[in-house]
């Protein structure tokens, strides 16, 4: 051995060749390795999409889920204001929970690492817990990975050239398969119930067909409406708006299901034999109730039920107001709403057809032979359209025209007509129109996306070659020396922000005035109603502002002995809000009459 | 471009028909092939496609609860690395007393996934020895993997319930209280479990 070792020197410097690569040790500060691409680890919610259904709590296998109130957030439509909260000591990390929830509000993070001496600690509510947890997402749904079912079973119709032809439904609805599965995707969070104006129990209806159990869905259903078949095809079903589905999907079809269920009872026998009403015995109360629209007919209904001796005051041949006279026979056939009648006729409620309050009888001898009134006339006098040239001859109001149509009158409107309004009836009086044979044109101030009629309604009447002419203003209808109908004038509008926040607001473009020949105008910009029957002593009685009648939350006007419901009442105006009236009013009448 | 005919893939199921007159195989795309077969061939088969067809390889065994059947379906996954196809043979055993025949024999590994499917869905392999407990401890109840094991019932049985979750609200009884709804007791059965 050499006395200076070179190698002795110079080898250990070779380790300095190591010096650029990464370490095997570990390092300090510590670093995590990245977790896998869909890892679970502790849950995070965004509050604000959250609609608290509890879906989460429902499937969790291992009861780890509640559902809590929060100090900050207020239940509301579409949200019933309760957040889950996760006891991560029970929780497995399954992810169940994040997969079926309906918004994709909850998510599971890459936190895998939790340590807390205080048992406590591990109740989380997920979001209020840990707000950093957003930006650490990792195991999500989509709307392919989610396991709710998004899509809606499609819904049969009858093609629009078909349609036109004739005035057949042109919903041809769920058969009992397609039925069954889309009352599948429902998951009972109830969170329509709140908006139905009738709070109806819609997921044990919707329940109850899954499971198929028509008749208990026709019992459910008859426990708080008398008119399900009518609002399984027409209501305005303002709880699909707010179905935990509809947020990244197809709503739940509640309206078409409420359909299926209901037509199981194809007469009213089999009604009455399914629904097999407890109807208590005889109270000696009478009641009158002036109107057989929804609304009369549902206090009848269940006053009837209640042992009340109840009589209906109709005006016209068939019950029913509006949903009788105001709704095409496309969408509301004669038959199925007669059915509905027939039964309530056969469990006791009194009709007297063909007569007029105020003119075949009078309000007075009616408010002093029973014991309570209500009033249920809706809006029946539609609104001047407010333009020149309107005193011309084939100018109709739309709702005249569903009148007579549904009254088997097959009025010649001519090769053209023009419907002025945006709401259901505008769409129905053209869609009537469509089948008398004319040509329609639907005139609207607003854009299409404003048009305050159903969604489904509007592609009905494009589907049927119905021509709508959004942000159109007309101004004058022109008539020729024999005052018929020969044209309207009308100036095409721009959208404008409105200044005080509200919606925006259509403003006319100069020099777009324009002339369309048109055969026949249908005015359809909304109703009012018709207090001719009361006299002046009733009229001061019954305070009226603002063309409704007022009353408190029992539905009890300032007279006592008058209670009133429907169109003529309530603000939403449709069949639904009248029938929930008519039954909110029934609870006040056996209550004020029984106490 | 690669092959897409299914010629290499048909010849297997061919001479697997062809061998096992009991057995159905089809392809079903390109390097998958499954058969079907009853119970007591599976043994013969699975050592005649080791050794004669070239699937050396046992990449996976499952079982597929068929409660509504009263079946287990058995699923052995098989690969040949030379042809590069996969063989999927599948055979139905009744779900009670559910046995079936051990095949570490023929592949070690089989060991480990038999001892699970014991575990976890109560299957019996006759002659098969492997250690008793897999990844539960002392468990005495129904295979928790069967499709009939409560899972809820087990959790709430075995694991008590926090103190400080008493303030947990049902859904449906917050909305219908809110708005003044009644569910009639008729309808109850069909709202939501709570």
């Amino acid at each position: 051995m050499a006395f200076f070792d070179i190698k002795g020197l110079v080898n250990p410097l070779s380790t300095l060749k190591q010096f650029g690569n990464k370490p095997h040790t570990v390092e300090y500060p510590k670093k995590h390795k990245e977790t896998a691409d869909r890892y679970r680890g502790l849950h995070f919610n965004d509050l604000e999409a959250c609609i608290g259904c509890g879906n989460c709590s429902t499937i969790c296998m291992n009861e780890a889920i509640d559902m809590i109130h929060l100090d900050n957030i207020e239940g509301s439509e579409g949200d019933s204001g309760l957040r889950p909260r996760v006891d991560n000591g029970r929780c497995c990390w399954c992810a169940l929970c994040v997969e079926v929830c309906p918004t994709g509000s909850l998510n599971m993070t890459k936190q895998d690492i939790f340590i807390s001496s205080d048992a406590d600690a591990f109740l989380w509510t997920p979001g209020v817990s840990n707000p950093e947890g957003k930006d650490i997402l990792s195991f999500t749904s989509d709307e392919k990975t989610s396991l709710s079912l998004f899509d809606r079973v499609p819904m049969p119709e009858m093609e629009g050239e078909e349609r036109v032809k004739s005035f057949a439904e042109t919903m041809l609805y769920y058969t009992e398969e397609a039925a069954r599965e889309e009352a599948s995707r429902c998951i009972s969070c109830s969170l329509c119930t709140e908006v139905c104006p009738d709070h109806m129990h819609i997921p044990e209806y919707i329940n109850a067909i899954a499971r198929g159990e028509d008749e208990d869905s026709i019992r459910i259903i008859y426990d708080n409406n008398p008119l399900g078949e009518m609002c399984g095809k027409v209501c305005t079903r303002r709880c699909e708006d707010v179905c935990a589905l509809q947020v990244r999907g197809d709503a739940v079809a509640i309206r078409w299901l409420k359909e299926y269920a209901m037509s199981r009872a194809e007469t009213a026998d089999i009604l009455k034999e399914i629904v097999n009403p407890d109807i208590q015995p005889a109270n000696g109360k009478k009641i009158g109730i002036v109107g057989g629209g929804p609304a009369g007919l549902t206090a009848g209904y269940y006053l009837a039920l209640k042992g009340f001796d109840v009589t209906i005051f109709e005006a016209n041949e068939y019950a029913g107001g509006m949903v009788m006279y105001g709704i095409p026979k496309y969408r509301l056939p004669m038959d199925s709403l007669n059915k509905q009648i027939d039964y309530m006729k056969s469990i006791g409620v009194k009709i007297q057809f063909n007569t007029k309050v105020g003119k075949d009888i009078s309000f007075d001898d009616i408010y002093k032979n029973h014991d309570a009134v209500f009033v249920g006339v809706g809006f029946q006098k539609p609104y001047n359209i407010g333009i020149d040239g309107e005193e011309a001859n084939g100018v109709i109001p739309a709702v005249s025209l569903l009148f007579d149509v549904n009254s088997g009158k097959t009025p010649d409107l001519g090769h053209k007509v023009v419907v002025i309004g945006g709401g259901n009836v505008a769409i129905d009086g053209a869609r009537v129109s469509r089948r008398l044979g004319s040509e329609v044109v639907i005139m609207y101030r607003r854009r299409v996306e404003d048009m305050p009629a159903d969604w489904e309604e509007i592609e009905g009447a494009e589907v049927e070659a119905v021509d709508i002419m959004p942000q159109t203003i007309p101004i004058e209808i022109i008539s020729d020396e024999n005052n018929k109908v020969t044209g309207i004038k009308y100036l095409k509008a721009e959208m404008k922000a409105d200044a005080g926040g509200g919606r925006p607001r259509p403003v006319p473009i100069e020099g777009s005035e324009a002339i369309m020949e048109v055969s026949t105008v249908i005015g359809a910009i909304g109703q009012e109603a018709d207090y001719s029957f009361l006299s002046d002593e009733y009229m001061n009685k019954i305070e009226i502002n603002r063309g409704r009648m007022v009353v408190n939350d029992q539905q009890q006007t300032k007279d006592p002995k008058i209670f009133a419901g429907g169109d003529a009442v309530n603000r939403t105006a449709d069949a639904i809000s009248a029938i929930a009236d008519g039954y909110r009013a029934v609870k006040a009448i056996e209550k004020w009459l029984m106490k | 471009m690669t092959d897409i005919s299914l010629e290499k893939e048909q010849k297997i199921a061919d001479e697997l028909e062809r061998t096992f007159p009991n057995l159905t195989a089809r392809v079903r795309r390109a390097r998958r092939v499954m058969a079907s077969l009853e119970k007591e061939l599976i043994p013969s088969v699975l050592v005649h496609a080791k050794d004669n067809l070239g699937f050396h390889h046992l990449s996976h065994m499952s079982v597929v609860d068929w409660i509504e059947d009263e079946h287990f379906e058995m699923v052995y996954t098989l690969w040949n690395h030379e042809k590069r196809v996969q063989l999927t043979i599948k055979t139905m055993i009744s779900r009670d007393n559910a046995t079936m025949a051990n095949i570490d024999t023929i592949w070690r590994q089989a060991n480990t996934y038999q001892r699970e499917m014991r575990e976890m869905f109560g299957i019996e392999f006759p002659g098969f020895v492997g250690e008793k407990d897999f990844l539960l401890e002392d468990w005495d109840e129904m295979p928790p993997m069967r499709r009939d094991f409560d899972t809820m019932e087990y959790a709430n049985k075995t694991y008590f319930s926090r103190p400080g979750r008493e303030d947990a609200q049902d859904v449906r009884d917050t909305i219908s209280k809110r708005n003044g709804e009644e569910v009639p007791d008729f309808a109850k059965k069909y709202s939501r479990e709570k």
